[in-house]
């Protein structure tokens, strides 16, 4: 953790050349503050701050490939993250994912300033402060009713996997892990079943048994298994159990 | 004017079957007391002329006992009233004709045949009196559900001009917040460009506020809005935002709908530039086919960016305004391909008038001769290697 005699290692994400020079030019002028490195776009970001562990994350919400919120979702230990912006409508979403703070653009020296002092006294009281909850759980509350999530976005080592919800095949609960399935490929994410699957559809992706999300559009017919259990079918021929409570969503929705 | 008299058809319809009735009223007669036919429609003829136009009266009757909020015992007097004095002064005429006819002519049948007439033509005089009130508050309804309706209209249209011109005198404020964004930074260290910012600023600004106050602008003029507009974005983006413009000379004094092709050219930046790491070019195209003038706009897209909320508006937008304007001879057509995607607006080619056309382009200087073409920025994968690969599909 940073002391007073540390200097706060802050890192500038964003994807527009002059508003990144405006936040080097006012961090240059505050003490104790070193700027860490710059990145120009999401992905860019999710790699760098896993390298390069910054204090401090300046956030552009509105950026190619990845948003903010994604980058920050992708992070394992996210850093202390202010977000930049000229929109002022994620402001709620950026407290719920725990933002330090969320300045407007055009951004002010003293509006910065002040953002820093808040990272410092966030950073300093850290060790203390019980464990946030993750910033996925979180992302997935801030949600807006009737939006849905349109991707999910897995790491792997230095790669970042955007999964689009429309190829998701069915998502599979590992101990701690989610196990996406998508075009024969899986890819393992370290959240929880519900986690990953609270922000989807539930129109389209229905837990069809305690381990199981299915997209309904894979299905291609249930059968009965034993007395109270049920086998569901996919278009690829894949066999996957379906509970009693799993079976009562399912015939709701079909 | 009486509704029944606005027209030749109506009255010659409203005539025609008094004409009718005075046959009827005839042949009752003769078939009560004997007598030669043309007899009877001597009496009758004139007499039912005269009351075709005294029933004419039921309309200001009928107006002024509206069915639904007059008290029922007030109407029933009203209209009774108004029955028994047209039925009098008809029958009173009538009484007047008989004697004429009898002691002039020596027409008609005697003092007491004539009472008995009278009393027929009575009776008679109620019920026509009657029928008229009727067909004149079922003209009131007609009449009043017309009015209704032109009203229920006209506040549509008025809604939607309002709502147009709201549409049109939008400007983003993200684009702003964005714009003095950056020239605070280039106030710093470039001050000449922060300036020139400035200056690219207000005339966009004053431009847009100019042209979304009227109802038709130059296209040439439009252009010079979007012209500023991408140069100001050109500065946010730098190299990313690559701009081309093709426009053919005819192309620029037709007339167009202020800040029609704005939100097409603002979404192509946002989705061929801002949402891709290594930016696009944005293509804009006009040219002159056949009476129509064909605007297009294009720009890349990346094939798997999820389909955003609101990104459909500003197309939306455009489509609704032209559908007010001139639905039949306008139309808006999308090309969605997977690495493309085109707007091409089509609209009748419309000439300002001589001194109009004159000051629709007052800031340019005389035009290059052919087909110009212009292109700014290099749009080339400037970001070079990508760090970090994505899922491919």
């Amino acid at each position: 953790m940073p002391a007073d005699t540390r200097a706060l290692r802050v890192m500038i994400v964003d994807d527009e050349s002059p508003a990144r020079s405006l936040l080097r030019e006012y961090l240059a002028a505050e003490p104790g503050v070193e700027v860490a490195g710059e990145c120009t776009n999401g992905f860019e970001a999710v790699k760098a701050i896993g390298e390069h562990t910054p204090d401090l994350v300046l956030l552009d919400v509105q950026m190619p490939k990845l948003d903010g919120f994604e980058v920050l979702e992708l992070l394992e230990r996210p850093p202390a993250v202010v977000f930049v912006t000229a929109y002022d409508e994620y402001a709620l979403k950026a407290f719920e994912v725990h933002a330090v703070d969320y300045v407007l653009k055009p951004v002010s020296r003293e509006r910065l300033a002040e953002a820093l002092a808040h990272a410092r006294a966030r950073l300093a009281g850290e060790g203390n402060a019980p464990s946030a909850p993750s910033a996925a759980s979180l992302a997935a509350s801030a949600r807006a009713p009737g939006q849905f999530v349109e991707r999910i976005l897995v790491k792997d080592g230095a790669k970042v996997h955007v999964i689009p919800v429309q190829r998701l095949d069915w998502i599979e609960a590992q101990d701690d892990y989610a196990a996406i399935h998508s075009e024969g490929r899986m890819h393992l994410k370290p959240r929880p079943l519900a986690e990953v699957s609270a922000g989807l559809d539930p129109d389209r992706f229905v837990r069809i048994h305690r381990s199981y999300v299915l997209n309904i559009e894979r299905l291609a017919r249930i059968e009965p298994l034993a007395k109270d259990s049920r086998v569901a079918i996919l278009h690829d021929g894949r066999q996957l159990p379906v509970s009693r409570a799993g079976f009562a969503r399912l015939k709701e929705l079909l | 004017m009486h509704p029944l008299l606005a027209g030749r058809l109506r009255s010659a319809l409203y005539f025609g079957l008094w004409l009718g009735m005075g046959v009827a009223l005839a042949t009752l007669l003769v078939l009560l007391e004997p007598r030669p036919i043309w007899h009877a429609v001597v009496f009758v003829g004139p007499l039912t002329a005269i009351y075709a136009s005294i029933c004419l009266s039921a309309w200001y009757v009928c107006r002024s006992h509206p069915l639904g909020t007059t008290e029922p015992a007030r109407l029933i007097v009203g209209l009774a009233i108004s029955a028994l004095q047209a039925s009098v002064i008809w029958v009173g005429i009538g009484g007047l004709w008989a004697l004429a006819l009898s002691r002039f002519a020596h027409i008609g049948p005697d003092r007491a045949g004539i009472l008995r007439d009278l009393g027929v033509l009575f009776v008679a005089a109620v019920v026509l009196y009657g029928q008229s009130i009727a067909v004149h508050y079922v003209l009131l309804a007609f009449e009043s559900a017309r009015v209704a309706e032109r009203r229920v209209l006209e506040s549509q249209v008025t809604a939607r001009e309002a709502e147009l011109r709201a549409l049109r005198a939008q400007i983003n404020p993200h684009f702003l917040f964005n714009s003095l964004n950056s020239i605070s930074a280039l106030a710093g260290s470039q001050p000449e460009n922060a300036r020139r910012m400035c200056q690219l600023l207000g005339d966009f600004l004053r431009l847009s506020l100019a042209l979304g106050a009227r109802e038709r602008v130059a296209f040439a003029e439009e252009l010079a809005l979007a012209e500023r507009y991408l140069a100001i974005e050109q500065v946010r983006f730098g190299a990313r935002l690559g701009v081309e413009t093709e426009i053919e000379p005819g192309a620029r004094a037709c007339l167009v709908p202020p800040l029609l092709i704005q939100p097409l050219i603002e979404n192509a930046v946002k989705h061929g530039v801002a949402d891709r790491v290594e930016g696009g070019v944005v293509r804009i195209e006009a040219q002159r086919k056949e009476g129509a003038l064909v605007i297009g706009v294009e720009n890349p897209r990346d094939p798997e960016a999820p389909p955003r909320r609101g990104q459909g508006l500003g197309l939306q937008n455009v489509r609704q305004r032209l559908q007010a304007l001139d639905p039949q001879h306008s139309r808006v057509d999308v090309f969605s391909g997977p690495e493309h995607f085109r707007v091409r607006v089509t609209l009748p080619a419309v000439e300002a008038e001589r001194s109009a056309a004159a000051e629709a382009e007052p800031a340019r200087p005389a035009a290059a001769p052919a087909a110009e073409r212009a292109v700014s920025g290099a749009a080339g994968p400037a970001t070079g290697r990508r760090p970090i690969e994505r899922h491919a599909g």
